[in-house]
């Protein structure tokens, strides 16, 4: 088996610039099918540049990706992957319904799909009765919800989720969380980038970011036994100064 | 009142503007701009106007040589404001203005300076002194221009020959008769209207998906750049034509203008324009970073469109050296395809080059939008 074809996501010697500012730079990600991957790290260190890359919303100035051994750009692997910006990204102007049925009807599903989809979808974050509800006059929390749902929708096979629970009250985060448990245990491959370290803690394996570079990563306990911390924050202050591999 | 807090209010504004150079940028161009634009296209003189004349008067022989009253006419006709053709055949010159080449055809009769003489010695003679003017009278400007100078050319002449000659001038339209300034008016301020609108619509949405995070999510799907782009495109298609056709059954209702063609096509002519308008909404949008930015557009839309298209007065009323310019704004071939359709009663076969035009008006910024789209701007 080849490395990209082992891997659900891959990156080799990934490099992309905002003019002499390096976002990324010569990042090397692997993480496995199934796996939940946590990439940690401070504001401006890559992370959502990361994603961004990865989703074909920008472009490397070098490198290689692979997602589900497939390189990457290729439109045929966008139907496998699910998106949730830090942004809400939803139509303020359509309701919450007609928002989840709008990314349905692009990922190509059936209107009987998009129907039983969203009914199990807004049972998970509980916001049924807001289901006719316009977006624009949800909360911040809520809004978080629905983009999480409008992002499911499809049943990607990889999930690409920038601070996905920043504004989630702490309840419902904790089923955030399990859900994607739940999805893990479906073999969903899940990168997710976080600030909260205790959501970190509940990852596969973390990575630490710092200026474009992955400068630790491994599981969360090895991490913490290896940098001899009680808390990945202190982790990642320990490793901004030396580079290690778990 | 405090006046601390009022002033903590203002300073909060410079320093917001001063943070944004694009905003200074426009702040002192915008204006500069309004007045170039208003002050030079603005001349409200109508020049160069196309007209045929067919002179079939042969003169009067005199014993002190051939006297001729149309060729003394002519001469006195003002040719900065009529660009003169001459030709002998009359219906070779009708149909010239009736294929919308020429304004005018401006017809001398036969024997038309003897009749003139021996009318002012027999003023119960009857005999015809009459110019024919037979003309395109849907632009209520060029109408008045043709007619006025002609009418003048034959006061000058008659009293240069100190003569009161029976000379009169008979109006026969080709198009447009009876056609007032709300006929001409209605056709253009449809263009004007759907053009303007779905621009600063598709501006300010697409500006809006990209600052709420909805056309990274876009395109992260399968969805294909051209596929948000068509999608667009039908839809403000569709919006455009249903604005004309509540525009137009107001017109008709309360102002009862002049409908001689189908309006139908004036509704795909409307809708071309609309594509055209949202594809250019699409690229201005990567000029705006923001939605505040994006309103600092609309002098900038507004005012070509609104000088040199030829909606509130005819091309032929702005300054020779500008009108190549009305040819690279859309709006100028469904404003005169509107036209067309509306006083003439024109069909596909002879508004096609104005159609032609904003077919590829479409097709140049739509795959325009499409680039900017895939070109993935960080």
């Amino acid at each position: 088996m080849t490395l990209e074809n082992e891997y659900a996501i891959l990156t080799s010697q990934l490099v992309k610039n905002y003019g002499d500012f390096k976002a990324v730079n010569n990042l090397n990600l692997k993480v496995k099918t199934g796996e939940i991957y946590g990439l940690l790290g401070p504001n401006g260190a890559g992370k959502t540049t990361t994603i961004k890359l990865l989703c074909n919303l920008t472009k490397p100035i070098s490198g290689n990706m692979y997602l589900l051994g497939k390189k990457v750009p290729d439109r045929s692997v966008a139907s496998d992957i699910g998106y949730m910006p830090q942004e809400t990204a939803l139509y303020d102007g359509l309701s919450v319904y007609q928002n989840m049925s709008f990314f349905g009807e692009i990922y190509g599903l059936s209107k009987e799909k998009i129907k039983d989809r969203v009914n199990e979808l807004l049972k998970f974050i509980n916001l049924e009765k807001w289901r006719n509800e316009l977006v624009g006059n949800l909360s911040g929390g809520m809004k978080h919800r629905v983009s999480l749902v409008c992002t499911l929708i499809h049943e990607p096979r990889i999930l690409f989720l920038d601070e996905p629970t920043v504004g989630v009250d702490p309840e419902l985060r904790v089923s955030f969380w399990n859900y994607f448990h739940q999805l893990k245990l479906m073999d969903i491959t899940i990168l997710i980038t976080t600030h909260y370290m205790d959501e970190a803690q509940r990852c596969d394996r973390v990575g630490f970011m710092k200026n474009g570079e992955l400068i630790a990563e491994g599981q969360p306990n090895a991490i913490l036994r290896e940098s001899k911390t009680d808390s990945l924050e202190d982790a990642f202050l320990k490793f901004s100064s030396v580079e290690l591999v778990l | 009142m405090n006046f601390k807090r009022t002033f903590a209010v203002t300073k909060r504004v410079f320093r917001d503007i001063k943070n944004d150079k694009r905003t200074i940028a426009l702040m002192f161009i915008a204006p500069i701009f309004a007045m170039f634009v208003f002050g030079v296209a603005f001349s409200g003189d109508v020049t160069n106007v196309n007209v045929i004349i067919v002179n079939h008067d042969q003169g009067l022989q005199t014993p002190n040589g051939t006297i001729s009253l149309s060729n003394n006419i002519i001469s006195n006709l003002n040719t900065s404001v009529l660009n003169i053709q001459y030709m002998d055949d009359e219906n070779a010159a009708v149909n010239q203005v009736e294929d919308g080449k020429d304004y005018a055809v401006i017809i001398f009769p036969e024997n038309f300076t003897k009749n003139a003489y021996l009318g002012l010695t027999n003023p119960s003679s009857g005999l015809n002194t009459q110019i024919t003017i037979r003309d395109d009278e849907s632009i209520p400007n060029i109408k008045t221009a043709i007619q006025g100078n002609v009418a003048s050319a034959i006061t000058t002449t008659i009293q240069n020959q100190g003569i009161k000659s029976p000379v009169s001038i008979n109006f026969d339209a080709i198009y447009g008769q009876n056609a007032q300034f709300i006929d001409f008016f209605v056709p253009g301020i449809m263009a004007f209207v759907v053009f303007l609108l779905t621009t600063l619509l598709t501006l300010l949405a697409f500006v809006g998906e990209r600052t709420s995070g909805t056309l990274g999510r876009l395109l992260s799907t399968p969805l294909q750049e051209s596929e948000i782009v068509s999608g667009y495109a039908i839809a403000f298609g569709i919006i455009g034509t249903m604005q004309a056709a509540f525009l137009l059954i107001v017109a008709i209702l309360v102002f009862k203008i002049m409908v001689v063609g189908n309006v139908l096509l004036a509704f795909l002519v409307i809708a071309l324009l609309a594509i055209v308008s949202q594809a250019l909404g699409i690229l201005l949008s990567s000029l705006a970073k923001r939605e505040g930015q994006a309103v600092q557009f609309i002098p900038f839309i507004i005012l070509p469109v609104f000088l040199l298209s030829g909606i509130f007065w005819p091309i032929q009323a702005i300054p020779t050296w500008l009108r190549p310019f009305s040819y690279l704004v859309p709006p100028t071939y469904a404003v005169d395809a509107n036209r067309a359709v509306f006083l003439k009663g024109w069909g596909l076969d002879k508004i096609w080059p104005d159609i032609l035009a904003l077919i590829i008006f479409a097709v140049i910024f739509l795959l325009l939008a499409i680039l900017y789209l895939k070109r993935r701007s960080d």
